[in-house]
Parts: structure tokens; C-alpha cells; sequence
């Protein structure tokens, strides 16, 4: 498992160091930050001197090297935007992204699942077709439109919920959260089903169609006749033979719904990382833009990590040692 | 009577509520798409950016809500003959951090904004010298007379010179932060209380404000929102009490809505199309190649009679905007009235100009546009895309995102393209320095002049306009520039911009052509 775990590892650095050279071999296509940084009566010569400043004359790879060069060292570099440092932005921007993918991530593997069991249990029944019918909802629909939906009900006509934004923050030390006061709460949920829904939607489907197939397999009718209650049944023998690939998919989700945050956040004007992402490519903040594909996949790759080392745990024929003995 | 008692209580507890609103009824929250990239006055000359600031810093002078010159932190000023003008300072203004306004800090400020660090230093390229005479009266002594320097320094705003250097801000900084990127020390009416890039801008009322004061503010927040459908549900479900801009489209539908109102008036800034004077050969479409049509000035006035600008007022603003006919709009100063007709849309006499120019049968070329920067650029360009093959000219039209479009202009990589100008001095003298002279770039002219449009005529006038003293001699020769402009169709002008805001019905507010939003005239009912 070791040498498993090393050989992964060297793997991600690989596909992380690509990664960056794509990224910013496509940056030179996104446009010219300059024109964002200079005002209106800006002279040819403003112009060339902060190309040069900036090093945008460079060529994409002298341009990518000082960046790892400088993110070796911890440093990412300053935004054009705002002037600061990008890896301060993102500690800033960063909880209030991570509560959302939590609570959404939360709310989707939970509904998701005991709604997959549920429609599985009762596969012919009213209740559950009707959830199957509604749930072809949430994997159509495109998340902005639903977003939006949300509002126009919860906030413009039923005024209940807030339309935009986090809320009042309470700040623990560098970490500010929403949880504590209770606008941030009105405020986390509208993003959060947004967010989440597709997820839940999801993990619901492939719980019940690997439920279903569970339910066929002999150990389950055997457990029947030896009259054991359905309960113990259901969630004891049937669901835990469920969870391998339940848990690959939510792994990877977990991935998507931080990096995906974008539209959501986008719509709720959230004050997270995919927001600042978005309003860097609109300008062209190279730095912010570098750092945060980076993060993503480094995060991509982490998941992915920890996904293929949790198969271990949790699948006892991946164990070569435990497989040995049981024979 | 039970119930009575349950009853009075709840009226009790409904009233007591009410009373707690109206406590805080007087916070105005307001949304924009775009956040000002930085809290220093001199980092970025850009409207966001002095827009908002116009209420945290003060100039020594500033508009009136009809865009006229006021006193600010100058009393008067007078001219000193030919060689400049004396500003008379306010006495006992303070900034928000307690300590005197002075020449000093009038010195100061200068020397900031006009250093090759700042982003406004062309506002002092006329100035020589600022020499302090006393405490209270300074002199900026010019190279030549200027009579509307005065008017081009409405957003110099003045920084306290003891607060700036003991802070290590003594210059503005673009590339790095420093300690006036994310606080201020102004005179404004407002002070900043609390500052997150990107997300939450908050002002108060500076209690020693020399002004009188004319708002109920107790407190601002700003927060930008990029998405218009969520501004427009931000403003809808009362989150937030004022939103700039209105996208186009929703702007009929929220003034049917209870509770909002919409409040339209035009901007400063003029929407036109621009040609390659410079090119010989079209680089675009099936003519690729071939030489460059535009250089021949009935061409360039067969597009001025092509294009149906009311229809496109009509269709695609929404009625909202007005026709334009010279490269400033009528609310600026130096605007020619005597100019005032646009070239009539005919498409038969534009057919007839081609066909004398050499083109009975037309050509193809390439036209460029942005397609995020103007109100609905792209949709304004397929309609003229559309209506110039009416008459045979065949637009290749290719929209870009803004980020894109200026460099690849600055490349000359076009046949047509769209452009936006809107006066910083709000003078017509303004366009005539950037789109229309010779580009040169010791003299800084005509840095915006992508088509490398020349006339002799414009380039003569421009520092007899620049620095004639007297009203009406300036004025007959800024009409003969835009005369030449029009009898060359230099730039075809199409329209001037509409400005949309939005914002609750207990609102009161004063829209400026200039797209600011001045705190000081707004009162929450």
C-alpha cells in the first residue's frame, strides 16, 4: 500500500506541473489585462511600460517557470486586480467556498442516500416515483437556471429568503464564518440547495439502481429466509454493499462541487473562490487565475488520492494480506 | 377581553417594530457590476474607481448635479493672466482624521497624481509649476493659457500629505498594494469604515464635513454584483435599495413592479463607428486584400446614411438613448448646436455614393466589436451588419469580449470597429485630443485614434482650442473641428448611451451624466 500511495503521488505532480503549462500557455488567449489597469486617458507608453512590468512580454514559458519558481517559495504572485497578494485573497475567499461545498455536500450525500434507499425499498409505489419523476429535475436542469428560480420564489415573490450574498460573517480567528449568526443561515440555503442538488440527485439515482441490483443477489434472499427483519436487511447487509462506488462518485463530487461552485456562487454573488475566479477571467488577473487552477487540481488529485487509498478500508478484497488469511 | 389585551400587545409589539425600522431605514445599500479596483485617487483613472471616491475625497473644485463647476476645497479661483490659474483654499476643513486641510496638502496631492507612478498625471500635462503663496492660496502656473483647466480637474482629489507619508503611501502604487489601496484620509462627506475588495464597501457621514449636508445617510454599504439577474432580484426583493445599471431589457418590465422605480437619463458617452484611415489594403472577408475602400470619404458617408440609427434606437435600446452627431454628447461643454442633424438614414443615397466612389456592386470587409462593454454592443453591431448589406456592403462581424478587443484594435486588426467615448473633462476638446489628432506619442495625442484618422485642420486647432481664453473664439473653432469631422466622416456617431438606474420608490437620488453615484444627494424616505 506504500508503494502504492508513492507511486500515486509522483503521478499527481506530473498531471499538476501539465496542468499549469496548459493553463498558461491559454492565458496569452484570454486577452490583455493592461487595458483593465489604466484609465481611459492612458498614453502608448503607460502601456509598454507596465507590459514590461508585469513581464507580459515574456514568453508563456519563461512566464510559467517564475511562477513555480515563486510558488515554490509560497509566493503567487500579487492580482492585478486588487493589488494584494493572491495566496492572502484566497485565505480570505476560501471559507466562505468550503462552508458551501460542506453544507451542500452534507445535504446531497444524506437526502441523496435515503432517498436512494427509500425508492429502491418502495420501487413500485407512488411516493417513490414521484421523487424519481422530481429528481429528473435536478439532473437536467442547468444549476443557474435553477439558482435563479430560488430567487425569483424565495426572495422577490415570498420574501423569505435573502436574494444575494453571505450574510453577517463572524470572524474565529482567519476564518469567517456564516454558521453562527442567522442571516448567514437564511443566506446558506438557497445557495446550498443550488448547489447541491444535482449531487443529491445523483448519489439518490445510484443508490437505488446499486440498491436494487444488492437486493437480487442471493446473500439477501438467504438473509430473507432466514427470517432476519427487513430492517437489519435493508441497511445492514443491502446498503453497506452499496456504498464502494457510491463512495467513489461522491469523492469525485466532492471535487466538482468546490470547483463548480462558480455558477452558484456567480448567481448568488456568494463571496467565495469561484466568484473571484470568474471576475479574474473577466480581467484577466493572471496570478489569481494560476493560483486558483492550481488549487483545483491539487485538490482534484488529493481526492483522488484519498478516494483510492478509502477502497482499502472499505473493501476487504482490495486487502491482499486479509484476502490471504480468509482463504 | 382576553383577546383585546393579546391584540393591543401585538399592535404594541408591530408599532415598536416599525419604530426599530425606521431607526434603520436611513442605511443605503447600493449594487454595482463593476467593484472600484482600489481606494487610492490616484491609482486608476477610472470611472468606478473616482465615482465612488468622489464621496470619501474631495477636489478643489466638483460638479453640481447639473455637471456644472463648483467650489470644493477651492473657495474661488481666478486665472493669473495668461500664465495660469490661483485657487483660494476653504479654511477650517479638516480630514477625517482630524488633522487641517492646507495648501500643502494641495501641493502634495499635485505632486502625487501627476508622478509618472500615477494614472492621472495627463490631467496636469498643461501645468509647469504649483507654487503654495500662502496657507490658503495656491497658484498653478500653465505652459500656455488654459481655460478649461479648472473644469479637468473635477476628479483631482486632494489627500492629506502628513497621513499619506506617514503611512508609506506617498506614491500611489499600481502593481502592489500599499496603505491608501484599502484606507483613506479624506474631507469627503463620507468616510470609509470598512473595506473587502470584491465583496462589502462601507461609508458613515464624516461628522466634520464643511458642507451642508443635504442626505439622511446614516450608513452605506456597497456590494458589487456581477450578475444583472441577481441585481435586479437583489433590488426587487428589497436586499438592496439602488442598482447601476438596469440591464436594458428588465428595465420595462421593473417599472411595472410596485415598490421600484427606474430612473433613465443619457450618459457622456457617445457610441460610433470607426475607420482605417490609415490602411491601404481591407484585411477581412472575401475582399482581403484589396485596397482599403474607406480611405474614400463618400464610402465612409454612404455608411453614415446606412445605418437606420432611430430603428436601432428603437429595437435594441429600447427608445432609451438619443441619436448623436458629433463625438460629444449635447450635455457637454464646447458642443457645436449648429451640428446637431445626423446624416438622414438613405439607403438609396448611399447606394449612389458607392457607385461614385467606384462600388456599384459593394464589397466585404471585416467589422470588430466588443460584445461586453458597451449597453448591447453585440446586438447593436448585428444590426448594422444587417443594414449595410442593404446596400451592398457585405460586415463580417466578429464580437469579442473587451479584454480582446482593445489590443487587438492597438494591432490594427480591423476594417470597422465600434467605439465608445466618453469626455473625462466633459468638454469637447476631450475627443478631438484622443480620436481624432495625428497620433503621436511624445505629445500623447491621439492615443485612441486606432484608424490613424489626420487632418491638418484638427491638428492646428487643437492647441489654439487648448488654449484660447475667450468663450466664443474658442467655441467657433470648436465648431469648425466638428465641422471637418463631419464633412470627413471622420467617425460615423450613432448614439449617446442611456444611463439606467434603479432603485427603490423611498429613494431620492440626482443621476449624473457621468455615471456617479453621489451619496451627499440621497435621502431614504
Amino acid at each position: 500500500m506504500f508503494a502504492y500511495a508513492i507511486r500515486r503521488i509522483i503521478q499527481s505532480i506530473v498531471v499538476l506541473l501539465v496542468v499549469g503549462l496548459v493553463a498558461f500557455a491559454m492565458f496569452r488567449f484570454m486577452g490583455d489585462p493592461i487595458d483593465n489597469m489604466v484609465g481611459q486617458e492612458r498614453s502608448t507608453v503607460d502601456i509598454e511600460r507596465l507590459r514590461g512590468e508585469l513581464g507580459l512580454n515574456d514568453p508563456f514559458v519563461v512566464q510559467y517557470f517564475n511562477f513555480l519558481n515563486n510558488a515554490a517559495r509560497g509566493n503567487f504572485g500579487i492580482s492585478y486586480q486588487q493589488s494584494r497578494p493572491v495566496f492572502d485573497i484566497l485565505l480570505e475567499r476560501a471559507p466562505a467556498t468550503l462552508e458551501l461545498a460542506g453544507v451542500s455536500g452534507l445535504l446531497a450525500i444524506l437526502i441523496g442516500i435515503v432517498l436512494g434507499v427509500f425508492t429502491a425499498i418502495r420501487r413500485d409505489g407512488l411516493a417513490a416515483n414521484t421523487i424519481m419523476v422530481v429528481s429528473l429535475i435536478g439532473v437536467s436542469l442547468p444549476t443557474f437556471l435553477i439558482g435563479v428560480l430560488l430567487i425569483y420564489l424565495f426572495s422577490v415573490e415570498l420574501d423569505l429568503l435573502p436574494s444575494f450574498g453571505r450574510g453577517e460573517v463572524v470572524k474565529i480567528g482567519g476564518w469567517s464564518t456564516g454558521f453562527l449568526t442567522v442571516s448567514g443561515l437564511k443566506a446558506l440555503v438557497l445557495p446550498a440547495i443550488t448547489l447541491g442538488l444535482y449531487q443529491m440527485t445523483l448519489i439518490m439515482r445510484l443508490v437505488r439502481s446499486e440498491m436494487l441490483e444488492v437486493l437480487r443477489q442471493d446473500y439477501v434472499r438467504f438473509a430473507r429466509a432466514r427470517g432476519l427483519p427487513e430492517k437489519l436487511i435493508y441497511f445492514r447487509h443491502a446498503l453497506k454493499n452499496t456504498l464502494i462506488p457510491v463512495l467513489t462518485v461522491t469523492g469525485l463530487q466532492l471535487g466538482s462541487i468546490i470547483a463548480f461552485a462558480i455558477v452558484t456562487e456567480t448567481v448568488f454573488q456568494w463571496p467565495g473562490i469561484g466568484l473571484l475566479f470568474v471576475n479574474a477571467i473577466q480581467f484577466v488577473d493572471i496570478p489569481v487565475m494560476a493560483a486558483y487552477l492550481m488549487m483545483i487540481s491539487v485538490l482534484f488529485v488529493c481526492i483522488n488520492l484519498v478516494v483510492d487509498l478509502l477502497y482499502f478500508a472499505v473493501d476487504p478484497r482490495l486487502r491482499d494480506d486479509n484476502a490471504a488469511v480468509k482463504i | 377581553m382576553k383577546s383585546t389585551i393579546t391584540l393591543s400587545l401585538c399592535i404594541a409589539a408591530l408599532t415598536a417594530n416599525l419604530a426599530v425600522g425606521a431607526a434603520n431605514a436611513e442605511t443605503f445599500r447600493w449594487a454595482s457590476s463593476t467593484d472600484p479596483q482600489t481606494m487610492d485617487p490616484h491609482a486608476v483613472n477610472s470611472s468606478p474607481v473616482l465615482g465612488f471616491l468622489n464621496n470619501v475625497y474631495e477636489g478643489l473644485v466638483r460638479r453640481d448635479q447639473a455637471m456644472a463647476i463648483e467650489g470644493a476645497l477651492a473657495q474661488s479661483w481666478e486665472p493669473l493672466d495668461d500664465k495660469g490659474w490661483r485657487f483660494h483654499l476653504r479654511k477650517g476643513v479638516k480630514f477625517h482624521d482630524g488633522s487641517d486641510f492646507t495648501a500643502e496638502d494641495v501641493l502634495f496631492s499635485y505632486q502625487r497624481a501627476s508622478s509618472e507612478a500615477a494614472d492621472t498625471s495627463s490631467w496636469f500635462s498643461p501645468i509647469s509649476e504649483v507654487r503654495i503663496v500662502d496657507d490658503h492660496t495656491i497658484d498653478f502656473l500653465t505652459k500656455a493659457p488654459n481655460p478649461i483647466f479648472p473644469d479637468s480637474i473635477a476628479n483631482f482629489m486632494i489627500m492629506d500629505k502628513g497621513w499619506s507619508e506617514a503611512n508609506n503611501a506617498a506614491l500611489p502604487s499600481k502593481e502592489v498594494e500599499n496603505h491608501a489601496t484599502l484606507n483613506t484620509n479624506g474631507t469627503g462627506a463620507f468616510k470609509l469604515v470598512d473595506r473587502q475588495p470584491g465583496l462589502k464597501t462601507v461609508l458613515e457621514p464624516h461628522d466634520g464635513w464643511w458642507g451642508e449636508k443635504q442626505h439622511n445617510i446614516t450608513r452605506a454599504e456597497f456590494t458589487p454584483i456581477q450578475n444583472p439577474a441577481t441585481s435586479v432580484a437583489a433590488l426587487l426583493s428589497g436586499d438592496v435599495d439602488m442598482i447601476n445599471p438596469v440591464p436594458i431589457q428588465d428595465a420595462a418590465r421593473l417599472k411595472e413592479r410596485d415598490g421600484v422605480k427606474v430612473i433613465d437619463g443619457i450618459e457622456a458617452r457617445v457610441i460610433m463607428l470607426g475607420f482605417p484611415h490609415g490602411a491601404d489594403a481591407l484585411k477581412y472577408g472575401a475582399d482581403a486584400g484589396k485596397p482599403n475602400p474607406f480611405k474614400d470619404q463618400r464610402v465612409r458617408a454612404a455608411v453614415s446614411h446606412a445605418v437606420n440609427v432611430d430603428a436601432i434606437l428603437k429595437t435594441i435600446m429600447r427608445g432609451a438613448a438619443q441619436p448623436a452627431s458629433q463625438l460629444v454628447s449635447p450635455a457637454m461643454r464646447g458642443y457645436s448646436a449648429s451640428l446637431s442633424e445626423r446624416p438622414a438614414y438613405d439607403p438609396e443615397l448611399a447606394r449612389k455614393l458607392l457607385a461614385e466612389a467606384g462600388y456599384p456592386d459593394g464589397f466585404s470587409f471585416g467589422l470588430k466589436c466588443p460584445n461586453d462593454r458597451y449597453l448591447n454592443d453585440e446586438a447593436v453591431c448585428q444590426a448594422i451588419a444587417a443594414m449595410l448589406s442593404q446596400v451592398g456592403i457585405k460586415a463580417e462581424l466578429e464580437a469579442m469580449p473587451v479584454r480582446t478587443y482593445w489590443p487587438e484594435l492597438r494591432a490594427d486588426n480591423f476594417d470597422m470597429y465600434l467605439l465608445g467615448w466618453s469626455p473625462g473633462t466633459f468638454d469637447a476638446e476631450h475627443p478631438l485630443r484622443f480620436l481624432a489628432s495625428t497620433p503621436n506619442k511624445e505629445k500623447k495625442l491621439g492615443s485612441w485614434n486606432f484608424g490613424d484618422f489626420s487632418n491638418i485642420a484638427i491638428d492646428s486647432m487643437l492647441p489654439n482650442i487648448q488654449s484660447e481664453i475667450d468663450d466664443g473664439k474658442r467655441q467657433m473653432m470648436l465648431d469648425h473641428s466638428a465641422k471637418v469631422l463631419q464633412d470627413e466622416n471622420a467617425y460615423v456617431p450613432l448614439y449617446v448611451q442611456p444611463l439606467v438606474w434603479g432603485a427603490r420608490d423611498n429613494i431620492d437620488l440626482t443621476q449624473r451624466p457621468d455615471n456617479f453615484v453621489i451619496l451627499r444627494w440621497i435621502n431614504v424616505n
